[in-house]
């Protein structure tokens, strides 16, 4: 595992997705410091003003401002910091479900596997837009709200994948070995299934993570997300609708922060999956 | 062989109708338990607690919830959703009468998205152990993430906004007549035989249909060359080489209809999440489908609305999920004889 | 002076007008390793006349397989030819323009590949597999392909034809795939046919059939065989020439029942001398040290490659590469020492181990497994009996042999007994101890006194684990807390009594070679020094030299820690070396068991008569009636579809 971790930083796709993602946690973290104003100022005399690099710019505003005069720059830093707590808590919960059910469903087999896998297969014949959106009409908006409707859309992904990979790991004799020389399940499954499906637990993690900022950023531009309190991504893209024609910049600024964000958790959960997966390093592919 | 793939579908359906159930049962439940009183929802706001009351018990609400959820089950399987709290229609007509142009737009996307994840996928596999591999990859997980709202803001602001060159809202240009017999426009407009109404129809169609296409593209594309790439480690691939056979029948003839298998699987699970993403895709270009029924009923808190749309939507992802198994079936031979 | 190719030419009749079928002249294949160049075939020269079979014998990594790789030139990555060629009917396929070189495969060089299972197209029937095939050779109406296929089909002793074109390769035993692929193979009139161990995915009672159907084709066709084996018995049977081969060199060569009855090389010696008899006397392996060099190794190492493990080796074998010299009429070997090879390691006899009067350390009343099969929501239940009614007992100190063919239903007694499965019937009493309660299982587990080797180190090793962490695991089990000091004094003796001294303890088990993985293994098993060993198959992954080694640690195991076992294997001959009792499983029943000299030399069932006639003879001048019974049985069957003869 420490010789995996040390030949994914050798990466060079790990190490670009890696700045990347600490770009975004950057200004997720210093966005107090780095926003020029309070993303919630409503400047009404100057409202829909281009970015600097367009003519009738404002030098106030680098971004220019919405339809409500508010600083586009520090809302985009804003709008950082919560897709990343929510990137970051609910894909963390997810896979605290999802990887607990997938271990014991694929490790004990039989009945236990047999009833996860119908409520996996019960969960994901909710169309997952469909799902969040009505766990978000029930639990109402609020960022730990979008939180807990992606853990309780996403855990299915992980437990669906997990599962298969343990029970490929669980066929290994030394697993069988292990109870044979006296390990009880728990250890059988902490010291020797657990070591073999982390790669690809991390794997799922960072593209989950991904997966989060898009559902947060759907939420919110459809109007159920953290609430209009709160700056996010998606509503301004949703605010910036209205106006495409006078001012492209606000639509097209938000666009390029989720993708670049979603970009960069894929790279890095595609590096890994490169470098932590022994299987897939020794094939070359 | 015909008739065991029958027997095969007909195992799956049924075996679909106890997950249908559930599902049912688990949406009427979350849906009841809202901090959201239907029954006052369903009066003017002057109406009095009498008044109130009396409605709950006519609607059924002061019974134990499995109660509720069987007289509901009961209606439903008579084709009584329910009305519409918004619109004071039934729910089962509105949901009815979107659903087509949602599955056009659907059916329209997921013939580009096999499309370009087949050749995508084809491509990227014969660039292996070139120089062009790495950028292709790395291509092919930016495309990854372009999730579908952002393909449609982007078509929209490019296509529609900058170089005008396609519509953008709707089904069909508004001075144009709007046909309503099957649901389906495309097929509405051939059978009233207008096709400045179909043309119409197509252009508003390519951008929400590639904006989905394009998005659940690169998995496919991913999937299928990741598969091909095991396949080519098998045995009777080297055995055929052996046999002389040429680079490209064995592609055709041996390693693409064992790579599909993979690929059909995520495709399916895909062509789910598609269904559902029409959703935003809706929202975006005001096409008038059940997503953006969905998004108006969720606004308003329009339980009878939302229990019926989650569920044809539900309906829709599990019949899609049974195709694409039985589909499984066929191309199968070690799962289909037993 | 090219000896080697002088040497061949000695090997067949001077006969000037035989068109040679096959001319390897100093052929070197050579692996790319980081920036140099290591040779893994190293100027290989032979001959093959029309209807001759060669044999290229070795151990694995002796470089044999990339020699039929590389006759097609499918390589695998950073493998090229880099010298010599190689004549197929007067041409050149090393200096061959691609396509034509391909118009040749499948037509006139056809394969038969190693695991018949995964070589035919799951997706696809036979008959399509077949068809495409023919259709490729040229054949146009298909209903001549389909009546052609069905007499290949016949040919190769396949009974219904017509269902089985229609079938998928999942659907047929792996005896059956390897006939169909005979069959196809046969199909286009090759010259030259290439069969890489043809039968080492197969059960033993396939073997005989399968290898006379390859000479009765072989015959009919005329066509001239190269047969890929790491099996010197079989060679001798079946092989008109062999090369023996080792770490890409042809070290001995000549008429195949000279080689294997005089050899002259110490290699062919000693691996003769390391594999234990069926027949003959029972005698102590011979055990050659460490294992073949790897490439790496290869790069720097100068001299006869053999040096390392060879008895008479001397100062001077490291210096040179010794010649190949003709020491008979066409036997050739390269080796400064010819004459001492007969004198090497005088056989020494052994009484063969003791039968044991022991108390009884494990019983087994009439046990049986059943397992369930659900076939899904409609399909309702089917059984399938495992293991039926089997009883038996193992005294203190007695290794008891269980054969048996795949799917026999060894390995489910295996799982039985260590508790891994739930009898369905039966009692097993371990130690005095009625195991079939659970919780006095998990006391006998905890203490360790009833261990299981693997079949397969491979996947009986987690790979994250060091030596060191993996053989005292046992250690850790439980509520058990052994210190570090403990473990690593106890490793440390683990690991010297499996015979793995020096810095092993700090490994991973993807640094070690299969034979130190497997003592690992056997390492792990011994932490908590164990009454008895169930032992699934562990040599059966392992080459000759490597079984030998094993083998005299288990003896000596036996000897020293006084440990009983169940060895679970396929091979007769290796079970009669170590075991003094066998017991015979036959579709999940014990059909014989008794002391192992009574049982061989008289059986009983007709299953274990037919296993014991599947092994080929010890001495290659003797005959083995499966594979000679039926050889004239084909002969002046040849006909040649009129087709074929133009292309």
């Amino acid at each position: 595992m420490i010789g995996s971790v040390g030949n994914s930083l050798r990466s060079p796709r790990v190490l670009i997705a890696l700045g990347m993602v600490g770009a975004v946690a950057f200004c997720a973290i210093f966005c107090g410091v780095l926003a020029p104003h309070d993303p919630a100022d409503q400047n009404l005399l100057s409202i829909l003003t281009p970015p600097a690099w367009a003519s009738g710019s404002d030098p106030q505003y680098l971004l220019g401002t919405d339809s409500l005069g508010r600083d586009v720059l520090s809302r985009l830093l804003y709008g950082a910091r919560t897709a990343m707590i929510v990137a970051l808590i609910a894909s963390l919960g997810a896979m605290v479900i999802g990887s607990i059910l997938a271990h014991i469903a694929g490790y004990f087999g039989g009945i236990v596997d047999w009833l996860i896998g119908r409520l996996v297969d019960v969960w994901m014949s909710f169309p997952p837009v469909i799902l969040s959106l009505i766990l978000m009409v029930g639990l109402g908006i609020g960022l730990d709200r979008v939180i807990l409707a992606i853990v309780l859309v996403d855990w299915t992904r992980f437990c669906r994948v997990l599962r298969s990979e343990v029970l490929v790991v669980t066929r290994n004799d030394y697993v069988a070995a292990a109870r044979l020389l006296g390990f009880t399940h728990w250890q059988t499954i902490v010291r020797e299934v657990l070591p073999a499906t982390l790669p690809l637990l991390i794997t799922l993690l960072s593209l989950e993570m991904a997966i989060a900022v898009v559902v947060e950023a759907i939420l919110s531009f459809v109007g159920l997300g953290v609430g209009p309190d709160q700056a996010a991504w998606g509503q301004m893209i949703a605010d910036a609708r209205q106006n495409v024609y006078q001012s492209p910049w606000n639509l097209l600024l938000p666009i390029f922060a989720i993708f670049f964000t979603v970009a960069a958790f894929n790279l890095l959960g595609d590096g890994l999956r490169r470098t932590l997966d022994a299987r897939l390093a020794e094939t070359g592919h | 062989m015909l008739a065991t793939v029958a027997k095969l579908i007909a195992r799956r359906l049924l075996a679909a109708i106890p997950i249908l159930l559930i599902v049912s049962a688990l949406l009427f439940c979350v849906l009841r338990l809202l901090p959201v009183d239907p029954a006052a929802m369903s009066l003017p706001p002057t109406a009095t607690i009498v008044q109130i009351e009396a409605k709950r018990q006519e609607m059924g609400l002061d019974k134990p919830l499995a109660q509720q959820y069987l007289i509901w089950l009961h209606d439903a399987l008579h084709g009584d959703f329910g009305r519409s709290i918004v619109f004071g229609r039934e729910a089962g007509s509105l949901v009815a009468s979107t659903l087509p142009a949602t599955i056009e737009l659907a059916a329209a996307a997921m013939i580009i998205a096999a499309g370009l994840g087949l050749g995508g996928g084809l491509l990227l596999f014969s660039l292996r152990d070139t120089w062009f591999e790495s950028v292709a990859d790395l291509g092919s997980i930016l495309l990854l993430s372009i999730p579908e709202f952002l393909w449609g803001l982007i078509l929209l602001f490019v296509f529609g906004v900058v170089l005008n060159a396609l519509p953008f809202t709707g089904e069909v240009s508004p001075n144009l007549p709007q046909p309503h017999i099957t649901g389906f426009i495309l097929i509405d407009a051939l059978l009233i035989g207008r096709l400045d109404v179909f043309w119409s129809a197509c252009q508003h169609l390519i951008l929400p249909a590639f904006a989905l296409g394009l998005a659940f593209s690169p998995a496919i594309m991913r999937v299928l060359r990741s598969s091909l790439f095991d396949v080519y480690h098998e045995d009777y691939i080297q055995q055929a080489r052996l046999r002389g056979l040429s680079e490209r029948q064995i592609l055709l003839r041996h390693a693409l209809k064992n790579a599909a298998l993979p690929t059909l699987t995520l495709a399916g699970v895909q062509f789910g999440i598609l269904f559902s993403g029409t959703l935003l895709v809706e929202l975006i270009y005001s096409y008038p489908g059940m997503g953006n029924l969905m998004i108006d009923a969720v606004r308003n808190a329009d339980l009878p609305l939302i229990q019926a749309i989650g569920l044809t939507y539900c309906i829709v992802v599990l019949s899609i999920n049974t195709i694409v198994d039985s589909l499984y079936l066929v191309l199968n031979p070690k799962l289909r004889v037993r | 002076m090219d000896y080697a190719a002088r040497s061949m030419r000695g090997l067949r009749k001077p006969d000037i007008d035989t068109v040679l079928t096959l001319q390897a002249r100093e052929l070197t294949i050579t692996a790319r390793l980081g920036g140099t160049f290591v040779p893994v075939i190293n100027a290989l020269s032979f001959d093959l006349a029309p209807g001759k079979i060669l044999g290229l014998v070795g151990e694995s990594g002796a470089g044999k397989t990339m020699i039929g790789r590389g006759l097609a030139q499918l390589l695998p990555r950073g493998f090229s030819i880099t010298g010599g060629s190689l004549r197929f009917d007067g041409e050149d396929l090393v200096a061959m323009a691609p396509a034509r070189r391909r118009a040749l495969l499948g037509r006139s060089i056809a394969f038969i590949p190693q695991a018949p299972m995964t070589a035919l197209n799951p997706v696809r029937t036979i008959g399509a597999q077949f068809d495409e095939h023919l259709a490729r050779l040229g054949q146009r109406s298909p209903k001549e392909r389909r009546e052609h296929a069905l007499a290949m089909l016949a040919a190769a002793r396949l009974p219904r034809g017509d269902d089985l074109l229609a079938q998928y390769p999942h659907q047929l035993s792996g005896g059956m795939c390897q006939r169909v692929l005979i069959a196809s193979a046969f199909a286009s009139h090759p010259r030259l046919v290439i069969a890489d161990e043809p039968t080492t995915a197969l059960d033993v009672t396939m073997h005989a059939p399968i290898l006379q159907l390859i000479a009765d084709m072989q015959r009919k066709h005329g066509t001239a065989v190269i047969f890929i084996t790491h099996d010197l018995r079989l060679a001798a049977q079946l092989c008109d020439e062999v090369i023996v081969m080792y770490a890409g060199r042809a070290l001995e060569s000549g008429p195949a029942r000279t080689v294997l009855s005089k050899p002259a090389h110490p290699y062919t010696r000693c691996l003769q001398l390391a594999n234990p008899s069926l027949s003959a006397g029972r005698r102590v392996l011979h055990v050659m040290p460490e294992q073949m060099p790897s490439l790496r190794q290869l790069q720097d190492m100068t001299g006869c490659r053999f040096t390392p493990r060879c008895p008479l080796a001397t100062s001077e074998c490291r210096r040179i590469e010794p010649p190949n010299a003709e020491i008979g009429p066409g036997h050739f070997a390269a080796c400064l020492h010819v004459s001492g090879a007969a004198g090497i390691d005088p056989a020494k006899t052994t009484s063969g181990p003791p039968p044991s009067a022991g108390r009884r350390v494990l019983e087994v009343q009439s046990l049986s497994k059943i397992y369930r099969m659900s076939r899904g929501l409609l399909g309702g239940r089917a059984t399938v009996t495992a293991v039926e009614d089997a009883s038996f007992a193992i005294c203190e100190n007695e290794f008891v042999a269980l054969v048996g063919e795949s799917g026999s239903g060894k390995s489910t007694v295996a799982k039985l007994l260590v508790g891994l499965e739930q009898p369905t019937r039966g009692r097993i009493v371990f130690n005095g101890e009625d195991m079939t309660d659970p919780a006095l299982r998990e006391r006998a587990r905890q203490a360790g006194s009833l261990q299981m080797v693997f079949q397969d180190p491979q996947s009986a090793l987690n790979p994250r684990r060091r030596v060191a962490r993996i053989v005292t695991q046992a250690m850790e089990a439980g509520s058990r807390h052994a210190t570090w000091e403990e473990r690593r004094e106890r490793a440390a003796a683990l690991l010297a009594e499996v015979g793995l001294a020096g810095d092993f303890d700090g490994r991973l088990p993807g640094q070690l070679s299969g034979g130190q993985r497997q003592r690992i293994n056997i390492a792990r098993a011994l932490c908590h020094l164990p009454k008895l060993l169930i032992a699934d198959e562990i040599v059966s992954g392992l080459d000759v030299s490597i079984q030998a080694q094993i083998l005299n640690l288990l003896a000596r195991l036996r000897d020293e820690l006084g440990v009983a076992m169940l060895f679970i294997s396929h091979d007769l001959s290796v079970v009669r070396h170590l075991c003094s009792r066998v017991l015979v499983m036959y579709r999940g029943e014990i059909v014989e068991q008794g002391p192992i000299d009574d049982v061989f030399a008289n059986p009983q069932h007709p299953h274990t008569q037919a296993l014991l006639s599947s092994v080929p003879p010890d001495e290659p001048a003797e005959t083995w009636p499966l594979l000679q019974a039926n050889r004239s049985l084909n002969q002046g069957r040849d006909t040649v579809q009129p087709w074929l003869k133009k292309s």
